[in-house]
């Protein structure tokens, strides 16, 4: 099968086109024939280094497709079914071998496009609403990169829960994407210094809720335009690591929370993988939620993929379609 | 400190005098003493009473002279007479003795902010408590114990360890002698806490992340053991995506509406039996020196009140 391959670490152009064997199933397994591979920042990070794992390796770690074959303790798939996944390393191929209990199924009214592009942005945004910081109607939530991958769909379900959203994003043609969103104000951020609107756009009463997938560049400002016991939940870390951190500055600060997570922690469990699967999917059924798919590359371009995404310029999810 | 003659205070528009009944004794009151915490000098000490009203200021309306107060905050209290601002002061119930409200308006609301708003604790869920013979460790064991809680405690001797249980602590480690870490584990079977309670700060911060379930609760208040270092935040996501606060007092009771509430929630619980106070010792007005010398020493583990 064709696959793209890494077989040391560096720029896009170490990502080679392949032919490499089918993989098989082990006994609690099943191969999928992909039909679509999502392209995640974290996969750049394993590309480059920054993120280890043993070389040579298959990148990408979410789409989606159709079930080709299963291993003979298989229980919850079947061979013909439709399915998506996420933190599936190997994605960049025709088949990837997942852990059964990693494939969710699809719904019918869902297209493969959208399934392969909401499953690590959709199900992160729906944990940080839901779960990290449950917001409520008329809470206030301000959202870093609100037209990035996570954001665009975070801003889409703040705003379904009823809440007041403020974007920050990096040009006006992203804060127009913000917008369109559901985002009640805007701040681009190489104008405007984000706190100093926090506070007008709050009356100096600050906002209950950040989410940070930015990070170091965002840190220090986001402890100063929340309310008092208001909580940073930092999910990323787009502009590089946070630097070390006092906790008295959270007592300082107005008796603040901070919270650091990944999505692994809030799909550990087969049950909660499935019921937060269930719930995006819905939305997305319902055209509640917009999945903004922004562009489509053959797997045999994943190395342009990469670039385009580094570059920054491009505002959505970009595929890979084998 | 030095006991001196003053002349009884004059209240100010806002305020209120009060004649004090009893005065709490706390950590603060060294700190400001030593310097640590800046008042302005000469500085009559103490930040928590309780008395009768003789005098009030004239806007205030929401206390009059015969009311029974407390209060937590405001300069003044080591003396026969304090002035405080209006809105500082509760009304006690006739449930509550004045050594009582004197005892519990600090470290009762404390422990009661915590367990029910910081980390709203829920009947079924476990919770660590560092220092659980320590004044607030005290009242949190009986709170979160009362809520339903499973709760684990540390202690560093036989004798807190005893304290800790009658307040209704389900397990006692005594870090001296166990690894609270290796312990907390054995005890929840793998599983973790939902929430640590940690006021000691530097020596059990980082074993307490390590005993927090996936998507626990740091509820860091203190610091008797030093301050924590600068962490990287990272450490949350890799031990479970945790969250962390560190809160004080003075962001629950912000509004005068829910110091009302709060203080009324501690003192309904006194008075229904709900909540011991562990008052150790009482000082005429005259020993402040010597409360203080004890309860830098260390050896106390309750309540201590001036009298004037």
């Amino acid at each position: 099968m064709k696959a793209i391959r890494v077989q040391h670490t560096g720029g896009p152009e170490v990502m080679e086109v392949a032919d490499v064997p089918l993989p098989q199933p082990k006994p609690t397994e099943a191969v999928v024939k992909v039909s679509v591979a999502g392209v995640n920042s974290i996969d750049g990070q394993f590309r480059d280094g920054s993120l280890r794992t043993p070389l040579p390796f298959i990148p990408g770690q979410e789409g989606s497709g159709v079930v080709s074959a299963v291993g003979a303790q298989a229980k919850t798939v079947k061979v013909g079914d439709r399915v998506a996944w996420s933190g599936v390393l190997g994605s960049y191929a025709e088949y990837v071998v997942a852990p059964e209990e990693h494939l969710v199924p699809v719904p019918a009214a869902v297209s493969d496009e959208q399934a392969a592009a909401a499953m690590m942005h959709g199900l992160t945004a729906h944990y940080l609403v839901n779960d990290a910081y449950k917001l409520r109607a008329g809470e206030t939530a301000l959202v870093h990169a609100a037209a990035g991958g996570v954001g665009l769909l975070l801003v889409q379900m703040a705003r379904a829960m009823g809440a007041r959203v403020i974007g920050t994003a990096s040009s006006e043609e992203k804060a127009k994407l913000a917008r369109e969103a559901g985002a009640d104000e805007v701040i681009v951020f190489t104008r405007q210094d984000f706190e100093t609107e926090v506070k007008r756009l709050t009356g100096g009463k600050g906002v209950d809720v950040v989410y940070d997938g930015v990070g170091k560049a965002t840190f220090e400002k986001n402890l100063n335009v929340m309310r008092s016991r208001g909580m940073l939940v930092l999910y990323g870390m787009s502009s590089g690591p946070v630097p070390p951190v006092d906790p008295a500055k959270l007592s300082e600060k107005g008796s603040l929370y901070m919270a650091r997570t990944t999505l692994a922690h809030f799909t550990a469990t087969r049950e909660e993988l499935l019921a937060r699967t269930r719930d995006l999917f819905a939305m997305i059924a319902d055209g509640k939620l917009n999945v903004r798919i922004a562009k489509t590359y053959p797997l045999t371009e994943a190395a342009a993929a990469h670039r385009d995404m580094e570059a920054r310029k491009i505002a959505g999810k970009l595929l890979l379609t084998p | 400190m030095e006991l001196v003659e003053l002349p009884v205070p004059e209240p100010k528009a806002n305020e209120a005098v009060v004649k004090l009944a009893a005065s709490g004794v706390n950590f603060i009151d060294v700190y400001v003493r030593e310097g640590r915490y800046k008042a302005p000098q000469p500085v009559v000490l103490g930040q928590e009473g309780a008395g009768v009203v003789t005098a009030v200021g004239a806007e205030v309306t929401t206390v009059k002279p015969g009311d029974r107060v407390a209060w937590v905050g405001p300069y003044g209290s080591y003396a026969g007479y304090a002035a405080v601002p209006a809105d500082k002061l509760v009304p006690i119930p006739a449930g509550v003795t004045d050594q009582q409200a004197a005892s519990a308006m600090l470290q009762g609301m404390t422990a009661q902010y915590l367990c029910h708003d910081s980390f709203p604790l829920k009947s079924g869920q476990t919770a660590l408590v560092h220092a659980a013979a320590g004044g607030v460790g005290l009242l949190l064991v009986q709170m979160a114990h009362n809520i339903g809680a499973r709760v684990i405690a540390t202690v560093s001797t036989d004798e807190k360890a005893k304290l800790a249980r009658e307040a209704g602590a389900d397990e006692v480690i005594l870090y001296t002698q166990a690894d609270f870490e290796a312990d907390t584990k054995r005890l929840t079977g793998g599983k973790g806490v939902d929430v640590v309670f940690d006021s000691v700060g530097k020596t059990t911060f980082d074993k307490g992340l390590n005993v927090l379930r996936p998507r626990g609760m740091m509820v860091l208040f203190g610091g008797s053991s030093g301050a924590v270092p600068a962490f990287d935040p990272l450490v949350l996501t890799q031990k479970g995506s945790l969250f962390l606060t560190r809160p004080s007092l003075t962001n629950y009771v912000a509004t005068r509406e829910e110091l009302i509430m709060r203080a009324d929630a501690v003192f309904g619980m006194i008075a229904a039996g709900k909540l011991k106070l562990r008052i150790e010792h009482t000082y005429p007005l005259a020993e402040a020196q010597r409360a203080h010398r004890d309860l830098e020493g260390r050896k106390t583990t309750g309540k201590l009140l001036l009298i004037p």
